[in-house]
């Protein structure tokens, strides 16, 4: 092994400025750009292979005096990554696809081309921080994005490269401007990526049959059980969702429950929407796993702020928390990322 | 960054040869930048240039010849390169058929370059019809295909001489005398075969003859298509009048003065090349065999062109090949291609019923004038190590 490093390179200003750093910082830096799907099929007027960000990558890349390559992952990133989005939703579940991705796309598939390219590390643009054999909140606390990161293997760990985990956003846009990187002004990216136009339902329609039940009329109920109305597709749903719904409550009325097999979407109060525990499936662990009794911080919904609780059960396969505030809209699907008070991220799993 | 870079991907492109570079200077600035169509002295001498590489280009395609065999100055038509030559002969030959009310069909072998196959889709989508000719295991073409076609009515049969990705030669001579008996206009792709192996089109009888800059030391951007007979096609691109209307434009003068000298160079130094490059061909498959024992060499039953070794390596995948020769600081390509989808073989690959775990696994190979044995060393030196991490990495991705 050498002091070699693999730098996944979107083509965003934020993985252009960690290739850059690294090659300041005296590695050597091989950038790669991983295909996951075929632009041509959500972009029709684009041709296959290319998409204007690995155009991006390759002009940083050539500008930073380094190799780039682009990987074609687009079975492996289907067959892990949208088929399980799509059979999520088909659950009445809502899946967070970058979760998946970083476990089985970026912290797996790819690290797989790194070794055998000797690389001793691996990078990307993510803002967490990797230290210590341990992965912790990125210093921005607007971007941090560990509560991505869960789900990697432990052993990658040592081997992640953050560099701009330590940044804020604005000072990576500074360093990407010093660097006079062509990707320095480029806007946030805040959809996922195989979701045009952030339209999921398309992508669902595209890629389940026509008389799914995900995508059915079924009725809105509201927790007493009462018929308020006809939705076209539990699918286009999400708990805590407000907007869309039938009207005629005194209060507000939110989605606080998809019942895939009666294809029902149940309607209740705001308080109804809160929840006191959650349970969490597919467990990984990024630190020694817990007990019951010991206290924890979760955060359940990217973005959200991390909750204080404390295991009530855990099995390998399952973790029950007690938390010591309600947390609203917890989304089955969703990601239950596991602190500890100094944000290092413990491990998490997906929410049952 | 690797000590030495070995350049092996020479049927991609070539650079630019410094007496071709030397030939054209002059038509890029004040000397001779005129329009070759102005009648002044700065258009004048602009039009020598032309003139003068159409000369070359003839006499190095065969000549005048006895008997209106070879190929006359004026028939050579300058395009932005092999692959307008391709377009104009398969889709100005469908146009000019269908204004005669012959009809609108064209055939092209299976094996062709995507300028071809691709024109000839275009034709079928303006109304027309496209036949794929068949090749055999070795590559070649299914004479009953071709006489099928020629029985069924074509503007056109299109044929590559030497194939680009495995290096496949075709019997041009056979197939041309097929077709001129038949009264069909014949086009030969002759891009890969022109300064590889031997070419006088006084011996052959095709109607069309295309060949490109880049791949024999002149700039991207410039290539010729021969054209025998002017009915045969009809323009694809409209303008002032240029080339008889075939190829309307202000002339490319640099780069028509580049081909004519690349053409030049290219047709003396033939034998001599030919000579080296598949004593080097010979020595780089012998070599790869002996350090990695289930190499397949693809097209190697049939006759084949000496510049180019397609190989396959059991258990890889090319793109994962290319990337670590790279890294190692060695160029060549691959034969397979990114479709819709996953990596995929190539067509030509496919077409030679090469079977798809070998078609996702070949590297093209392909010299030129400045590789030499050190080249071939540094490649069977950096191979046994690249194909075993490869095929490991192959191995954990695709269980």
């Amino acid at each position: 092994m050498t002091d070699r490093v693999l730098v996944a390179m979107s083509g965003g200003v934020d993985s252009s400025v960690a290739a850059a750093l690294l090659v300041e910082a005296g590695y050597d830096v091989v950038g790669a750009t991983m295909k996951l799907f075929c632009y041509g099929d959500s972009v029709p007027d684009r041709p296959c292979c290319s998409l204007d960000s690995i155009t991006d990558a390759q002009l940083v890349a050539h500008k930073l005096g380094i190799p780039h390559y682009v990987l074609n992952f687009e079975d492996r990133f289907g067959r892990d990554v949208i088929a399980n989005f799509v059979s999520e939703y088909a659950r009445g579940r809502t899946p967070i696809p970058c979760v998946r991705c970083n476990s089985f796309t970026k912290f797996r598939d790819f690290l797989y081309h790194a070794d055998a390219l000797d690389c001793a590390y691996v990078a990307t643009g993510h803002y967490a921080i990797a230290r210590d054999g341990g992965l912790f909140r990125g210093r921005d606390v607007l971007k941090d994005q560990s509560y991505f990161l869960w789900g990697i293997d432990r052993g990658v760990v040592a081997r992640m490269l953050t560099p701009v985990g330590s940044l804020t956003k604005p000072e990576t846009r500074t360093a990407a401007r010093r660097l006079g990187l062509v990707t320095a002004e480029k806007p946030e990216s805040v959809e996922i990526c195989f979701v045009p136009d952030d339209d999921y339902v398309r992508v669902l329609e595209r890629h389940l049959p026509s008389d799914a039940p995900a995508l059915a009329p079924g009725p809105v109920v509201t927790t007493g059980g009462e018929v308020v109305g006809q939705h076209d597709g539990f699918a286009r749903y999400t708990i805590g969702q407000r907007r869309g719904l039938p009207g005629g409550f005194r209060e507000p009325r939110y989605v606080v429950a998809i019942r895939p097999a009666t294809r029902e979407v149940v309607l209740g109060s705001g308080d109804e929407l809160l929840g006191h525990a959650v349970t969490l499936g597919e467990l990984n662990w990024l630190a020694d796993p817990l007990a019951p009794g010991d206290p924890v911080w979760v955060q359940c919904r990217y973005r959200a702020p991390a909750v204080p609780g404390r295991v009530r059960e855990c099995s390998p396969a399952t973790l029950e928390l007690d938390l010591a505030e309600p947390v609203r809209a917890i989304t089955p699907g969703q990601s239950g990322a596991l602190y500890d008070a100094d944000g290092r991220l413990l491990g998490g799993g997906v929410i049952a | 960054m690797p000590k030495r870079l070995v350049y092996l991907d020479n049927a991609a492109t070539t650079p630019v040869r410094p007496e071709v570079l030397e030939a054209m200077l002059p038509y890029l600035g004040r000397e001779a930048f005129g329009n070759p169509s102005s009648p002044h002295r700065f258009g004048r001498a602009a039009r020598a240039g032309v003139d003068q590489a159409k000369r070359s280009i003839a006499e190095a395609l065969g000549g005048g010849g006895g008997g209106g065999g070879g190929v006359e100055p004026a028939q050579v038509i300058f395009t932005s390169g092999g692959t307008e030559a391709d377009n104009l002969a398969v889709i100005g030959c469908a146009l000019a058929a269908r204004d005669r009310g012959d009809p609108f069909r064209v055939a092209v072998s299976a094996i062709e370059h995507k300028a071809v196959l691709a024109a000839a889709h275009a034709v079928a989508h303006l109304g027309g019809e496209e036949i794929i000719l068949p090749v055999s295991g070795s590559g070649e073409v299914a004479d009953a295909a071709l006489n099928e076609a020629l029985a069924r009515g074509v503007a056109v049969v299109s044929v590559m001489w030497v194939n680009n990705e495995v290096g496949v030669v075709q019997p041009i001579a056979r197939l041309a005398a097929r077709c001129r008996d038949a009264g069909v206009p014949f086009h030969v792709d002759g891009v890969q075969a022109f300064g590889k192996i031997p070419v006088s089109l006084s011996d052959i009888p095709c109607t069309l003859f295309t060949i490109s800059g880049h791949k024999i030391g002149a700039p991207k951007g410039i290539g010729a298509l021969v054209v025998r007979d002017r009915h045969a096609v009809e323009a694809i691109i409209h303008g002032g009048g240029q080339q008889f209307g075939i190829r309307p434009g202000t002339e490319n003068v640099p780069g028509i003065v580049g081909l004519g000298a690349a053409v030049e160079l290219a047709a003396r130094e033939q034998a001599a090349f030919a000579a080296r490059a598949a004593a080097l061909r010979d020595d780089l498959e012998r070599r790869v065999l002996a350090v990695v024992p289930d190499a397949v060499i693809n097209g190697a039953s049939g006759p084949r062109a000496p510049h180019v070794s397609s190989v396959s390596i059991p258990g890889t995948d090319s793109e994962a090949l290319l990337m670590h020769l790279d890294l190692a600081g060695i160029a060549c390509s691959s034969g397979s291609a990114c479709s819709t989808g996953a990596v995929e073989p190539s067509h030509v690959l496919t077409a030679m019923g090469v079977p798809r775990e070998l078609g996702v696994a070949a590297l093209r190979f392909s010299f030129g004038k400045e590789n030499t044995e050190e080249d071939v060393e540094a490649l069977v030196a950096a191979l046994p190590k690249i194909v075993e991490k490869v095929r490991h990495l192959s191995a954990v991705l695709h269980r």
